[in-house]
């Protein structure tokens, strides 16, 4: 039972175009109805699920905002199950928080970041990976993220969770049917219960590395640009970005601290990093730019590795190609505009599996097609249909699970004792219901009794 | 009153929850009356002739730590006796016992007889004599009127009982015993949530009338493990049981009969326990199966009945003859006793306090099959904690409650009070959450101190138990510090060794001259700690953290009507109790775990809300914390 009404912005901040205000709680409709009025003045009570339009308007002043549409979602069909009140309205900033005001005058309280959400959790209407999807959708940086993030509150997550929990359960129950009733001389076998958990196991370890896919789908994938001092690197950042960003001089040594910039390619977001070349640094400011851009690439989800095509091969070059091999990259030979001195076969022979975009940076050649090989090689992988786990919460109690079971595997196949596996699988189920946000008892004995005849 | 005195505590039922509730209201100095229906039925097995198992074997354990008597007596008057589940780890073996039926009656008897605070008395009980809301007596049937000061009721399946066999029906409280009805019908007058159960019981055969050999005999163990901590020389293995099986014409004759049963022509309306399914049951439920495992049990040493395990049936009694019929070896089996189904009135435990007593009627207190629990285990272990609570009650004293991660006991009692019951409940090992550390071989180091501090158990048995854990000791630190190489090469130390699957301490041993000289007893606790030992550890500190979150303050002035999500029924609830921390808002009955949930999102809320301003009201309002 919840006593106060909140109220909120739910459009993102300076999208422009149209912008909704909504409120929910006890007192949503009589706020509304101190603020807003409809044109057609029949439309009071306001209509359930069907916009009405009129003006906001200042009650004290009794001067009209904007106009609006309204739409009344009447408890318990709403998101958060209470009375909500959505008006849109054109989304300029300074109208939208106008709503606000009125709205906290006539009764409502600013809502928390998230606490619509929150109620609908709270209320039942959401598990908390739907909860979560729900953020992420309002959050999303990016298409794909919003893709994936409607579907998962569709459930698509959920379900594929309660289908592992359900086989889980399954083994769990033939497990402890064995334990509970010895006289029972119920069939021990450790080679079925290791049949029923590996492919679980599978499952979830594809879930926990799809969060490496949902990771960069929710916050974009870093890209750092490493190479030799005055190879052009900073000239490459500005040539993809489209922007005089970096400062750039014939000098070797300029830039010395990093600069990160986002890149949209398509609708995946890539964090580009441009920093310290590497050479023999001269200043001690230098020396830790360098160290600093180590560690970034080290860091980074992928390298461009530049390489000044204008000059010959140079064992800096393969010191610094080697060093990154277990990573994913892309060798960019720039300066193709000038004479090329630096060995074809050579640079092929240190790529090995890296592909090779030669550009010029300074005259924007080849740029389009850089672009392309970015979004191919470093974009995250999985297709549209493809399960990912966006959050890291949800990766952690995956991971948990995924320990778990392969705990329990490990004990399964050194033949310990039954109780001590089911323990793991115990612990494995536990873990889903924090996952999910909920907790059931008795299941595993319910699914006993309907599988098994067991008792006296 | 025949008595002419009155009495502390008074017991209504001496079933398996009633003995043991008067036995420790006894052994805790206070004058106590035990009242029930026929003394020669003083702690009779209503169903089958055993004690233990899973789960049940180690309520009985943690009885005996407590001072108890059930295992006490059942290794006196065990004729057969068997650990269940030697093949696998410690947690999850159990002692299983078959009694004589008459010496484990008789046993019981004695003992009370010649307890000194204690007076056993015979009458039906037609009511509780409750003044302001206080249980203060009782009234029998004949007129008798017994004062007291607290009143323990432990009427078994006698609640408006109602046997059935086939399409018969009549009120009984168990074969041949009245039902108790005045009682039953009071209940519900105090307001108390009544419901109705069912169970059932097989046929009792002649022993001379079955062809012995068709069937497989069932020995028990070489080296019996007996239940008490008290129980001293060797335990003898006097019968054997044994195994069959039903078959296609059994199936078929069932099959052809289910509209002569109670239960599918829908004559029984209780709820009957799915763990122990009627034949009839397990026919129709599991079709696909072509035969059906049963045991055939001596009742004792002295009588030819026995019981068949696995046929508990409320099919006519011309059908149960005919289902005999069916089964070579039983063909010309005489039966002496007929198989019924009993439906009883059982109170929704969801009207308890963790001690037991009621929550509306004031030293009121309520254990064993009443409470929705069915076994001779789980009454037993309600009855010592009801028996030992009243006596703490008035004797002014703090209650004596169990928490989950201690004793199975524990568990029962949490289930019962918190979640309620809809079925006949029985324990499984599968309901603790902490299943490693509840062990037969540590009920002793869990609970004995509890058992001394009440006054429960004797001085002699402490200190047995004292030396015991000595020895253990003493062998743990000798095999933590010496070491052997294994096959592999590698340097462990012993206890490390014993960690592996097959290995136990007979093996290790092979490897150097041991300290001390260990019973089984004490092997097993060592191997069950060597190989547990991580969880252990891991389930110890869960423990200590869910203490912690439990103990988590709710602020007296909370609104209940501002916690985001709650329902009306949850807001009242907690308005009523008006909880003092998160582990009572938890036990509050019925109280969903999401409302429990919803409540520490809450308090955490306000909690973080609070902190920045925290230093500023610690300073105004110091007495606040
Ligand atoms: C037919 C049948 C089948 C069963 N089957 C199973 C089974 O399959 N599995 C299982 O686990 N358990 C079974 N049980 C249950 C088992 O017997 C009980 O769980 C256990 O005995 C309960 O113990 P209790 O102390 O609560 O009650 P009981 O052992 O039933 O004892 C109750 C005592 O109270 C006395 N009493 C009752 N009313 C009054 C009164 N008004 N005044 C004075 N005294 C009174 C009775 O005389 C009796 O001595 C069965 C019971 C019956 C009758
Ligand atoms: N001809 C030609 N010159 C280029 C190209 N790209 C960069 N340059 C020149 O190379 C010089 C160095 O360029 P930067 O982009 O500053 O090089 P950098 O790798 O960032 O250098 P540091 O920051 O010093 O490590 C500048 O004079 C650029 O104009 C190219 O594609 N063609
Ligand atoms: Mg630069």
């Amino acid at each position: 039972m919840l006593e106060d009404t909140i109220i909120a912005i739910s459009t993102p901040p300076g999208f422009g175009g149209l912008g909704i205000v909504r409120i929910s709680g006890k007192k949503a409709l009589a706020v509304a109805g101190r603020i807003f009025e409809p044109k057609d003045r029949s439309k009071k009570p306001f209509p359930v699920r069907r916009p009405v339009f009129g003006k906001i308007r200042d009650p004290e002043r009794d001067s009209a905002l904007d106009e609006a549409f309204l739409t009344y979602f009447k408890a318990p069909r709403s998101y958060t199950r209470e009375d909500v009140i959505e008006l849109s309205s054109h989304g300029s900033p300074a109208v939208l928080e106008g709503i606000l005001r009125l709205g906290t005058r006539a009764g409502a309280r600013l809502a928390q970041p998230g606490e619509f959400t929150l109620r609908a959790h709270l209320s039942g209407r959401l598990d908390m990976i739907q909860a979560e999807a729900v953020n992420d959708l309002i959050r999303s940086v990016s298409l794909s993220q919003a893709r994936i993030s409607s579907r998962q509150l569709g459930g698509s997550l959920s379900r594929r969770i309660f289908r592992l929990r359900g086989k889980l359960i399954s083994l769990l129950s033939r497990i402890e049917a064995g334990l509970e009733f010895p006289e029972e001389k119920l069939r021990k076998d450790g080679a079925a219960d290791r049949r029923a958990l590996a492919p679980i196991i599978v499952d979830i370890e594809r879930l926990v590395v799809s969060y490496e896919a949902g990771r960069a789908i929710s916050e974009g994938v870093t890209l750092a640009i490493t190479g030799r001092t005055n190879v052009g690197k900073s000239t490459l950042f500005n040539a993809l970005l489209e922007e005089d960003r970096a400062i750039v001089t014939p000098f070797p040594g300029t830039t010395r601290d990093f600069l990160r910039e986002k890149l949209v390619i398509d609708d995946i977001v890539f964090h580009l990093v441009d920093m310290a070349g590497l050479g023999r640094p001269v200043h001690p400011v230098e020396k830790t730019g360098i160290a600093r851009g180590q560690k970034i690439a080290r860091e980074a989800d992928g390298l461009l590795v530049v390489l000044d095509a204008s000059r010959k091969d140079s064992e800096e070059d393969e010191r610094l190609i080697r060093k990154y091999r277990a990573k994913k990259t892309i060798i960019v030979l720039n300066k193709t505009d000038l004479p090329r001195r630096i060995g074809r076969r050579r640079t092929q022979e240190l790529a090995g599996g890296s592909p090779t975009v030669g550009v010029s940076a300074l005259k924007g050649r080849n740029i389009d097609k850089l672009r392309g090989e970015i979004r191919a090689v470093f974009a995250p992988g999985p297709g549209n249909d493809e399960e990912v786990v966006l959050h890291a919460r949800q990766k952690d109690r995956l991971q948990g699970i995924l320990e778990a079971l392969r705990r329990a595997e490990g004990l399964l196949s050194k033949r310990h004792s039954e109780e001590v596996y089911a323990e793991e699988i115990r612990g494995a189920l536990r873990l889903i219901g924090e996952l999910t946000g909920e907790v059931r008892v008795d299941e595993v004995l319910d699914e006993i009794f309907s599988r098994f005849c067991v008792g006296k | 009153m025949a008595h002419g005195n009155e009495f502390d505590i008074i017991v209504v039922g001496a079933g398996h929850a009633g003995c043991e509730a008067a036995a420790a209201a006894n052994a805790m100095g206070l004058r106590t009356c035990l009242v029930t229906i026929h003394l020669e039925t003083i702690a009779q097995m209503s169903c089958n002739p055993a004690i233990g198992g899973l789960a049940k074997g180690h309520l009985v354990r943690e009885i005996d730590a407590l001072g108890g008597l059930m295992g006490l007596l059942a290794d006196e008057t065990g004729i057969q006796f068997r650990l269940l589940n030697r093949s696998r780890g410690g947690a999850v073996q159990a002692p299983r016992a078959q009694c004589d039926k008459a010496a484990y009656r008789l046993a019981m008897k004695y003992r009370l007889e010649r307890m000194p605070k204690l007076t056993v008395f015979q009458g039906i009980v037609a009511e509780v004599v409750v003044t302001k809301g206080v249980a203060r007596g009782v009234k029998t049937l004949d007129g008798a009127v017994i004062e007291g000061k607290a009143v323990i009721l432990t009427p078994g399946t006698f609640l408006n009982g109602k046997i059935h066999i086939g399409l018969q029906s009549y009120p009984a409280g168990r074969a041949n015993e009245p039902s108790s009805v005045d009682l039953a019908e009071q209940l519900k007058r105090l307001d108390l949530k009544v419901f109705r159960l069912k169970t059932g019981t097989p046929m009792r055969l002649d022993r001379n009338t079955i062809e012995w050999d068709s069937f497989m005999p069932q020995p028990g163990d070489d080296d019996p493990v007996p239940f008490s901590y008290r129980t001293r020389g060797r335990l003898l293995n006097k019968v054997l049981c044994y195994q069959g099986y039903t078959n296609a014409a059994t199936h078929a004759v069932i099959r052809r009969n289910l509209d002569k049963s109670p239960l599918y022509g829908g004559k029984i309306k209780g709820v009957g326990p799915r763990y122990c399914p009627s034949i009839e049951d397990k026919v129709v439920k599991f079709p696909q199966r072509a035969r059906h495992q049963f045991f055939l049990e001596p009742e004792g040493i002295e009588t030819a009945e026995i019981y068949i395990n696995g046929l508990s049936s409320s099919l006519p009694y011309d059908v149960q003859r005919e289902i005999l019929g069916t089964i070579p070896g039983l063909d010309r089996a005489k039966i002496l006793r007929p198989a019924y189904g009993i439906e009883y009135d059982a109170v929704s435990p969801m009207e308890l306090l963790a001690t037991l007593e009621t929550r509306k009627i004031r030293r009121l207190y309520l254990a064993g099959q009443i409470n929705g629990t069915s076994g001779y285990e789980e009454a037993a272990a309600q009855g010592l904690m009801a028996g030992i609570n009243a006596a703490l009650a008035l004797r002014i004293k703090a209650p004596f409650v169990l928490r989950r991660d201690e004793a199975y006991i524990g568990v029962l009692i949490d289930d019962l009070i918190s979640t309620g019951v809809e079925e006949p409940y029985r324990l499984f090992t599968s309901r603790a959450e902490h299943r490693l550390l509840l062990r037969i071989d540590n009920a002793d180091r869990r609970l004995m101190k509890y058992g001394r501090e009440l006054g429960l158990i004797p001085e002699s048995a402490w200190e047995e138990y004292e030396a015991k854990r000595g020895r253990i000791e003493e062998a743990t630190s000798y095999l933590k510090k010496n070491r052997l190489k294994t096959d592999s090469g590698d340097s462990v130390t012993f206890f490390e060794y014993l960690k592996k699957p097959e290995i136990g301490l007979k093996n290790v041993l092979e490897y150097g001259k041991f300290p001390v000289e260990l019973s089984g007893e004490e092997s097993r606790y060592i191997e069950s700690e060597a190989k547990y030992e991580g969880y252990i550890r891991k389930q110890e500190r869960e423990v200590a953290k869910a203490v912690r979150t439990d103990s988590m303050k709710i602020p007296k002035d909370v609104d209940f009507q501002k916690v985001s999500g709650l329902t009306r029924e949850a807001v009242e609830k907690f308005e009523k109790r008006r909880p003092a921390t998160l582990g009572e808002a938890k036990k509050i009955p019925g109280m969903t775990p999401a409302a429990v949930q919803n409540l520490t999102i809450f308090l955490e809320i306000q909690r973080k809300r609070g902190a920045s301003t925290a230093h500023v009201s610690r300073e105004t309002r110091p007495d606040d914390e």
